[in-house]
């Protein structure tokens, strides 16, 4: 994958990111009959291309220093500063099963909202990089597989295709669950 | 007039006096005589009814006047005061809160509740019959005026006594009311005045005058003009047909008329023959000023030094939303965490100036935040006192009888902790009271007094506050206690635990050993619930009971939640807080002692031995340690424990922040805080850290012993 | 220049009630919460006339109208107590102390004008 093109793709995402509205606008057109669309935050982990809720998006960070938190699971990353808020941050690629991957200037920090046992909090999510603000048709979402993909079917809404490629779009929630984060805690300890 | 009035001052006002009612009856209770309680109970209704009228809550005021009567003659002597008496008026309390909810929007107040207390207060007064007091009083006083119709003329003789002044009377000011009240013809007497200047008392008043008023008004609205003054002058008030007015007046009268209607007599000559004499009796008091005040200076120390601290801070105080009081500690919070990075960039750079200028911000940083962590500071005593309430209904409800003390009302914690702090008391004082006391009979076959105590008291210990509730009552049963979470499965049955392990059982979640289901407690829920919130609180329990003698809860809670001294220490990059309240001292590790000790960790810290953690091990940290480590000496759990860390920074002032739910598991850090350069450094939670690694010790020595 | 008007009461609802009504009339308004901490504050700064409540904590208004009295600046000031109905008796014994006169409660902002006129002018 070409690096360049991914920083221009990133940084068009942080132009095309605020004037939602607008995108909204031009979703008829691009929807036509069939009905509603979401967008969609693409993002690269290894090869594959996975995708968050565009409103669960707060913001996208590059990488910064995080302190580890000791007797965790590899896959939490630590906490970050953020403007004096302390959040936590996941390896994605970790948490997939995938192996860890060199830090690059693309390697970014997902801030997503999430809802943690019916509180709203914030989370970051370590990702090779970002790709796009994308807007898909519910239509042509498919339900995720039961086989065939590395991940947890319960960690996917569904799968869409763009441009020949998968994507995969997360139940960021669920990942995030205290659930989820805890049963590893207990393993490990 | 129109004066738009916010009727939340008064119900704000209101609560208050009402929670205060409540202390001062529970205190009344013990103490029946106390005139200045009576006083106070008195002067609370007496406020609530007051302002009650007048911001527009005539119920409350109406009820709280009847409740009031009442306790008028209990504060007079006339009726006793009496446990009934008491009962009623708490009633009664609780009756004016429900009144002021209702009218806040709440439910109705109910109306029959009302009537059954006023009728039981009534029923202790003398002679009572149930009937109201004579209710006449107060349409008293104004006889049906006749009002003839068009305007009459009255003769008004006003003779002031020579004291008057001495009251603050300016009786020009009298006249000046008559004027409004109609037309005026006044004539003044002189004749008293002394003869020689020298007999001329200037603070004594000489004039007398006699007025003509013709008015619509009747006589009482003249009355009325001289109503403060009926027994500092002598008035007579006289309705006169305007054809015989001035044929039955004697001489002087007539001078004095002819004056007025000529007006070489008038109200501004007078006014000017008074005004001179009233600036002289200010000069010529004013001369003994400096003397008299310096004595009532003095007089004024002693007094307030017998005042005691508790009125003189009510005197004083200011309230402020407690939202605004969260933002300036937020406010802090930051400014401590930049002022730290202003510390580091000035470090960094080695400007002579402008660490002059960090030095400055930081002493101002450090004062500001215990000045504002010093507001948030509240005296444990409200809730102390919520408690008497408390006690007093549930002993009654389970036929026992219960003295509750205080001790340490004054003792001050944040206000966060104590709002939290409210629930687990109430557990821990129903389950005290619940099971824990034994009912009278029970009591005195045990050889104990048949009313049983608890005791609430409150201390400052280093940064905590100990919160201590004890009870004479049966104690906790560790063999009891033991089998029961054997059979509830909480506990393996071949398990070794100490009697203090033990009464630790009873923060179980579902764990009760009462053996029957009462209102009160029993129910699992609660002791588990007190656990919850104390650690939450980052405090800690302890329990110690001795079977048949009662049972001492002990709480220890932090001061405060949102900044505490830290300890900044360092191992190979990563920081961590350690909360100094708990250092004693740091000494250094070297390789020698190490290896003297044969590999155990402990470390002989002048002549006793110190069991240490080493962090770098406990939290797998990747490197390889210095030459010579440092170890922290703390107190945790009353024992001394070391903490090897690799570099001890200093002192930081650490602005606490949650991990959040996400670190739930992760219980050996408190919070996380953010440092100078802005990175997060995690704070240690040094007791559960040692929890856990006596836990995995013991695990370790089970499976190789 | 505005007159200045103490007004001594515990209850911080009548004080508010009594303070909008005289600074709407245009009369300067002080504050105190007892009557000892009214006599500290009128030593220090004598007023035009002063509205005080009988029962309070620390020092009532008898005694701090018998202090008042017995300091020179106050010796001619008007003071006017808050009383009520019930409260026949201290009305005479406020008199006596050298209350100039009183108000009862509850009264109407309009009462309280009526008063302050009556003794201030």
């Amino acid at each position: 994958m070409d690096q360049d093109a991914d920083v221009e793709e990133s940084q068009e995402y942080e132009e095309s990111a605020p004037p939602r509205a607008a995108a909204k606008a031009a979703s008829p057109q691009a929807s036509g009959a069939s009905g509603e669309t979401t967008q969609y935050l693409t993002f690269q982990l290894d090869d594959e291309v996975f995708a968050v809720d565009i409103s669960k998006v707060r913001e996208v960070l590059e990488y910064t220093n995080i302190t580890k938190v000791p007797r965790t699971p590899d896959f939490m990353c630590g906490v970050i500063n953020l403007r004096g808020s302390v959040v936590p941050v996941v390896d994605l690629r970790l948490k997939f099963g995938m192996s860890r991957s060199e830090r690059t200037v693309n390697t970014c920090i997902i801030i997503v909202e999430i809802v943690q046992e019916d509180e709203v909090t914030e989370m970051g999510a370590l990702a090779d990089s970002v790709k796009e603000v994308m807007e898909l048709e519910h239509s042509k979402i498919e339900p995720p597989p039961k086989l065939g993909t590395r991940l947890r079917s319960d960690f996917l809404k569904g799968m869409g295709k763009h441009e020949d490629q998968f994507i995969m779009l997360l139940e960021i929630d669920r990942i995030f669950s205290t659930e989820e984060l805890s049963i590893a805690n207990h393993t490990l300890s | 007039m129109a004066v738009e009035i916010d009727t939340s001052a008064f119900t704000e006002e209101a609560y208050e006096l009402l929670s205060e009612l409540e202390d001062s009856l529970l205190e009344l209770e013990e103490s029946p005589e106390d005139q200045e309680l009576i006083g106070r109970v008195f002067r609370a209704m007496h406020t609530i009814k007051g302002s009650g009228a007048m911001f527009g809550f005539d119920d409350v005021a109406e009820f709280t006047h009847n409740v009031e009567t009442v306790f008028d003659l209990a504060r007079n002597g006339t009726i006793p005061i009496t446990k009934d008496l008491i009962d009623l008026t708490l009633g009664a309390r609780d009756q004016i809160r429900a009144m002021l909810d209702a009218a806040a929007g709440g439910n109705a107040a109910d109306g029959a509740n009302a009537a059954r207390i006023i009728a039981g207060l009534r029923a202790l007064t003398p002679g009572a019959d149930g009937s109201p007091p004579a209710a006449a009083k107060s349409a008293a006083g104004k006889p049906a005026e006749k009002e003839d119709a068009g305007p009459h003329t009255f003769r008004i003789r006003f003779k002031p006594h020579g004291d008057i002044f001495a009251n603050g009377t300016n009786p020009i000011l009298l006249l000046d009311e008559l004027r409004e009240l109609g037309d005026v013809r006044l004539i003044p007497f002189l004749d008293d005045l002394p003869h020689s200047l020298a007999e001329i008392d200037p603070e004594r008043c000489y004039v007398s005058w006699e007025i003509f008023l013709t008015t619509e008004q009747g006589e009482n609205a003249i009355q009325d003009v001289f109503i403060f003054v009926e027994d500092e002058c002598d008035l007579n008030v006289r309705m006169v047909d305007r054809s015989e007015a001035l044929a039955e007046d004697g001489p002087d009268k007539r001078l004095g008329d002819i004056l007025v209607e000529r007006g070489d007599v008038d109200p501004e000559v007078l006014e000017e023959v008074m005004q001179p004499l009233g600036e002289r009796l200010v000069r010529s008091g004013l001369v003994n000023k400096g003397k008299v005040e310096a004595a009532l200076t003095e007089q004024q120390i002693i007094k307030e030094k017998r005042e005691s601290k508790k009125q003189q801070a009510a005197a004083q105080s200011v309230k402020v939303p407690s939202d605004k009081l969260d933002h300036l500690v937020d406010l802090v919070g930051e400014l401590v965490t930049v002022q730290a990075r202003l510390n580091q960039t000035s470090a960094t750079l080695n400007d002579h100036d402008l660490q002059l200028i960090a030095e400055e911000v930081e002493r101002l940083t450090g004062e500001l935040r215990d000045n504002t962590m010093s507001i948030r500071m509240l005296a444990i005593g409200s809730t102390f006192n919520k408690f008497k309430r408390l006690v007093r209904d549930l002993s009654k409800e389970l036929g026992k009888q219960i003295e509750m003390t205080t001790a340490g009302a004054e003792t001050e914690l944040d206000k966060t902790v104590i709002d939290q702090l409210n629930d687990p008391l109430i557990h821990i004082i129903r389950n005290s009271i619940d099971h824990g006391i034994e009912p009278p009979d029970g009591r005195s076959a045990a050889g104990k007094p048949s009313v049983g105590r608890i005791h609430l008291s409150a201390e400052h210990s280093g940064a905590n506050v100990l919160i201590k509730v004890t009870d004479d009552g049966r104690g906790l049963d560790a063999e009891k206690l033991k089998r029961k979470a054997i059979e509830k499965g909480q506990l393996a049955p071949d398990a070794e635990l100490t009697d203090k392990e033990a009464f630790q059982l009873i923060f179980g979640a579902g764990f009760s050993t009462a053996e029957k289901i009462t209102n009160v407690s029993g129910r699992g829920v609660g002791m588990d619930v007190v656990r919850k919130s104390i650690d939450a609180l980052r405090g800690a329990i302890d329990v110690q009971s001795e079977l048949g003698q009662g049972t001492t809860i002990t709480l220890k809670l932090p001061l405060t939640l949102a900044i505490i001294e830290g300890l900044l220490v360092k191992i190979q990059s990563e920081f961590f807080v350690l909360p100094l309240a708990a250092v004693e001292e740091c000494v250094e590790l070297t390789r020698e002692d190490v290896s003297a000790t044969h590999g155990r960790h402990v470390i002989n810290v002048r002549g006793s031995i110190v069991p240490y953690i080493r962090i770098r091990d406990r939290f797998e940290v990747e490197g390889d340690p210095p030459e010579v480590e440092q170890i922290v000496i703390a107190e945790v759990d009353e024992k001394r424990v070391g903490f090897v860390v690799d570099d001890v920074i200093g002192q930081h002032q650490t602005v606490i922040k949650g991990l959040g739910k996400t670190f739930q598991n992760s219980e050996e850090f408190s919070g996380a805080t953010i440092l100078g350069d802005g990175t997060v450094a995690l704070i240690l939670d040094l007791q559960k850290m040692v929890r856990f690694v006596e836990d995995q010790e013991h695990v370790e020595a089970g499976i190789s012993g | 220049m505005a007159k200045t008007i103490m007004t001594v009461d515990d209850s911080s609802s009548v004080r508010q009630m009594v303070g909008l009504t005289l600074k709407g009339a245009g009369y300067n308004v002080v504050e105190g919460v007892d009557g000892q901490d009214a006599l500290n504050k009128l030593k220090a700064n004598p007023v035009d006339m002063v509205i005080t409540d009988l029962n309070m904590p620390n020092m009532d208004g008898i005694t701090l109208i018998r202090e008042l009295r017995a300091l020179p600046a106050f010796k001619f000031t008007p003071i006017v107590m808050l009383t009520t109905e019930s409260q026949a008796n201290r009305k005479a014994d406020g008199k006596s102390a050298g209350a100039t006169g009183w108000i009862v409660k509850p009264f109407k902002p309009a009462q309280l004008l009526g008063v302050i006129k009556k003794v201030l002018g």
